[in-house]
């Protein structure tokens, strides 16, 4: 099982490039796509997922171009995209009957896979009420339990915890970590600590251009000994603004907890375990000192 | 800001959104391809076997009526829809966050509306002026007798029409295809009001006619009669605009509409009844609250808020059930799917699909249609009550290959194998299935009386009507040019069982099934090559 991404560029109109020359090469595991907004996450995956077309380069699975054999990624694809609808009259068992009729399920198997999805998503209770009627994050678990239909083996989710609650979230995490032992599962998210606690790769994409692609651990070591912490005064948080590249913020009643990335401790700050969140800044803001912005 | 700046751009930015998109090109193509059909003489004006020499007064007259009358049919449907996409871009919820009035907001739209129609009646405008050019019967302009048909005649109905489809889409009943339908009916009762009382009269228009003469017809027709009269008092008091290739064969000079002050009065007044038809709509304005909000998804919500109050508890308990042990949970792995076969698997999901969320009346009347059709005599049967049985399940047929456009599924669906190959035929094969089924009574009298002719006339129709839906609601992207066109189709032609038109290939008269046999393969190789070309990979 082996999905390989060789030297993509997809292009919009005639200038713009949201992706280009892009490449990666996936195992079974859980790769973290992070990047900011714009980023060309969402092309990839529309890409990956057939919804789209690479304007350069070749994706290919288990050794077909999917390019030319696209039924032979669809057919083994779950796919949960950022924005889905629903058909508001039909009910979560319908939907997703209906959707396994589209993916080719049989039906026997598929009726039982559905109730266990709608086990595993907590809407076992209201499977029989319309989807107009759902919230937001009941939604988006109908739309994971569809994404897990047809036991996908190339799992693509992008922003799937969008609009969970936080039970809801760590559950659908861990989910996704046990997923990813046997499966290549890919996850977009800007939420760093889903990835922090699923990825067993990242891959961080800015401005269409795979900038960094590594085990956590690795990227966690590339910060290790460069992130710090100090207390200061609320009046002086504009000034170390200036100076340091602060990672995050807290306000408490002895002043500002500040956690800055530098290569040499800031007066009275000590030095602090990183981060994904550390890891992640700084890996773009070396992409952006060399002279692409991200 | 002051209330004017803010009317302005909300009205501005209405009219930019729908500018920017390329339906509004379609839109204008519209009006150049009327104009041109009037200019090419398709369009034909005309009193007794009389038409105005090609002058400004002529031209004018002629552009003002054609805008008045179709233009407003169809541009009903054009700007109907303003505030189902505020609701659907959820810009709407931002909306009404503000202090902003519902009357405000509906007179805005309103506003938005006439806005995109009086481009339309530009366009025609300067169609009015190429035509009188290229025509020469007469080279010199006066532009104010060229142009103040449309301002006076086109402009007003257009205004009216604008703020009858802000009426329809805060009401209810008339929000989705139920108002298209309906639209075409009140369109015609419309014309019909304003020239009905004239014509029982014998042809003599009087002031009261002109208020409440919506396109302008009988004031025209009361002033060009007289004026033909005084020319050829032999002629005959006919007035008709009609389509076709019928051509007066002789010319009198018109020299152009007489404003005098009430007939100013009367038109200008159709701008007040706009404006009431606006504020009107503000009464049932929802403003975008999702417990008041219409249609299937609205309703669901709203039942949904009755049922989840009890549940609460059931639900809780379920949650802890499942959270006893979340992680050791695993699925069951599935057999290789076997893919093709499930064919009908899918029709089924389809039929599903299109048949769920109607009341209990609906299939009741879809029943008793059937039920006639085989039980009223077979000429009532093929005449009448077929004609009931094929209007009746049309917002079924509507959603037809623009439902995943609608409701943003598209991405689900075409990621999955073989979408083209079995989405699609599923598609159509149920709604071949649902339009046998409420016309099927007619089938098994067909099949019994022995009429074979008639039987693939049946058959034919049973593909054309589903084909026309899928092909029309994959190409624009929605169900409203489908329920348009099917309605006055369904109108014009097979309910007056014209030749040619009469696509229910019941009645041997009109009965063409050649043709709409070539057209049903037209339309599904349109529809074919369409899809192709909106997924990534076919």
């Amino acid at each position: 099982m082996k999905l390989s991404i060789e030297n993509v560029g997809k292009r919009y109109g005639s200038h713009t490039w949201a992706l280009r020359r892009f490449s990666l090469e996936l195992k079974p595991g859980v790769l973290g796509l992070l990047g900011p907004n714009g980023a060309g996450k969402t092309t990839l995956m529309n890409i990956l997922a057939t919804i789209t077309r690479a304007t350069e380069g070749q994706v290919m699975w288990g050794g077909a171009d999917v390019a030319l054999e696209p039924n032979a990624v669809r057919a083994v694809l779950g796919y949960l995209p950022q924005d889905f609808g629903v058909y508001p009259n039909l009910s979560a068992q319908e939907f997703l009957e209906y959707l396994a009729a589209v993916k080719g399920l049989d039906a026997l198997p598929a009726r039982r896979r559905i109730d266990q999805l709608l086990n595993l998503v907590n809407l076992s209770d209201v499977r029989g009420r319309p989807l107009g009627g759902y919230s937001g994050g009941m939604k988006q678990r109908v739309g994971i339990a569809q994404a897990l239909l047809n036991d996908p083996q190339l799992l693509i989710v992008d922003e799937p915890t969008a609009g969970l609650d936080p039970e809801e979230r760590v559950r659908f995490r861990n989910l996704l970590a046990e997923l990813g032992g046997e499966r290549i599962v890919i996850l977009s998210t800007h939420i760093v600590s889903d990835v922090e606690a699923t990825a067993t790769e990242i891959a961080l994409i800015a401005n269409g251009a795979l900038v960094a692609h590594a085990p956590p651990e690795d990227l966690l070591r590339r910060v290790e000994g460069r992130v710090w912490e100090w207390v200061i005064p609320s009046a002086d948080l504009n000034a170390v603004k200036q100076c340091y590249r602060i990672s995050n913020t807290v306000r408490r009643s002895d002043g500002v907890h500040v956690r800055v990335l530098a290569d040499e401790p800031p007066k009275g700050a000590l030095p602090a375990a990183p981060t994904l969140e550390d890891a992640y800044l700084d890996s773009l803001s070396v992409y952006r000192a060399a002279g692409v912005p991200a | 800001m002051s209330r004017g700046r803010v009317l302005g751009h909300l009205v501005k930015a209405d009219f930019l959104t729908r500018v920017r998109r390329t339906s509004f090109l379609l839109t204008l193509g519209f009006a150049v391809f009327l104009g041109y059909q009037t200019f090419a003489g398709n369009i034909v004006m005309q009193l007794d076997d009389y038409r105005g020499v090609y002058n400004s007064a002529w031209v004018g007259a002629l552009m003002g009526v054609v805008t008045s009358t179709f233009l407003t049919l169809v541009g009903f449907y054009i700007v109907k829809g303003s505030i189902q996409r505020d609701e659907t871009t959820r810009v709407g919820q931002i909306l009404a966050a503000t202090p902003m009035s519902k009357s405000f907001y509906t007179v805005a739209k309103f506003l938005g509306n006439f806005a995109v129609l009086a481009a339309m009646v530009l366009v025609m405008g300067v169609a009015a002026l190429c035509m009188q050019l290229a025509h020469s019967e007469d080279r010199t302009l006066h532009l104010w007798t060229l142009l103040s048909p449309l301002l006076l005649f086109a402009l007003p109905a257009m205004a009216f029409v604008a703020a009858l489809a802000v009426l329809f889409e805060t009401l209810p009943l008339l929000r989705g295809g139920v108002g298209n339908v309906a639209w075409f009916f009140l369109w015609t009762g419309l014309l019909v009001a304003g020239i009905g009382p004239a014509a029982t009269r014998g042809g003599t228009v009087t002031h009261a006619d002109d208020f409440h003469d919506f396109s302008g017809m009988p004031g025209l027709y009361g002033q060009m009669r007289g004026q033909l009269l005084e020319v050829a008092p032999q002629a005959h008091e006919s007035f008709s605009l009609s389509i076709g290739s019928m051509k007066p064969h002789k010319r009198f000079l018109w020299t152009g509409v007489h404003w005098d002050a009430v007939l100013v009065a009367a038109r200008l007044t159709w701008f007040g009844y706009a404006l009431a038809a606006a504020l009107l709509a503000a009464l049932f304005f929802h403003r975008f609250d999702p417990a008041r909000s219409f249609g299937p998804a609205g309703r669901s919500r709203r039942l949904n808020a009755v049922q989840e109050r009890a549940p609460v508890v059931e639900f809780a308990a379920a949650k802890q059930l499942a959270q006893a042990d979340p992680w050791t949970m695993r699925l069951t792995p599935l057999p290789p799917a076997s893919g093709k076969n499930r064919f009908f698997a899918m029709v089924a999901a389809e039929l599903r699909l299109m048949l769920q969320g109607h009341r209990w009346w609906w299939y009741a009347m879809a029943g008793a249609l059937c039920v006639a059709c085989v039980a009223a005599p077979l000429p009532v049967s093929r005449g009448g009550i077929i004609l009931a049985a094929w209007i009746w399940p049309l917002l079924v047929w509507s959603p037809m290959g623009s439902r995943e456009s609608r409701y943003a599924t598209g991405s689900l669906i075409f990621s999955a194998p073989f979408a083209l190959q079995r989405q699609l035929p599923a598609v159509w094969t149920a709604g071949v299935l649902v339009t046998l089924a409420t016309g099927g009574g007619l089938l098994i009298r067909l099949l019994i009386a022995g009429d074979g002719r008639s039987v693939v006339g049946f058959l034919v129709a049973v593909c054309f009507i589903p084909s026309l839906a899928l092909a029309l609601g994959v190409l624009s992207g929605g169900s409203k040019f489908f329920e348009a066109l099917y309605t006055v189709w369904w109108y014009t032609g097979a309910a007056h069982h014209i030749r040619g038109l009469d696509f229910t290939g019941t009645v041997d008269a009109s009965s063409t099934p050649a043709l709409y046999l070539g057209l049903t393969i037209v339309l599904l190789a349109a529809c074919w090559m369409r899809r192709r070309t909106q997924l990534a990979y076919a």
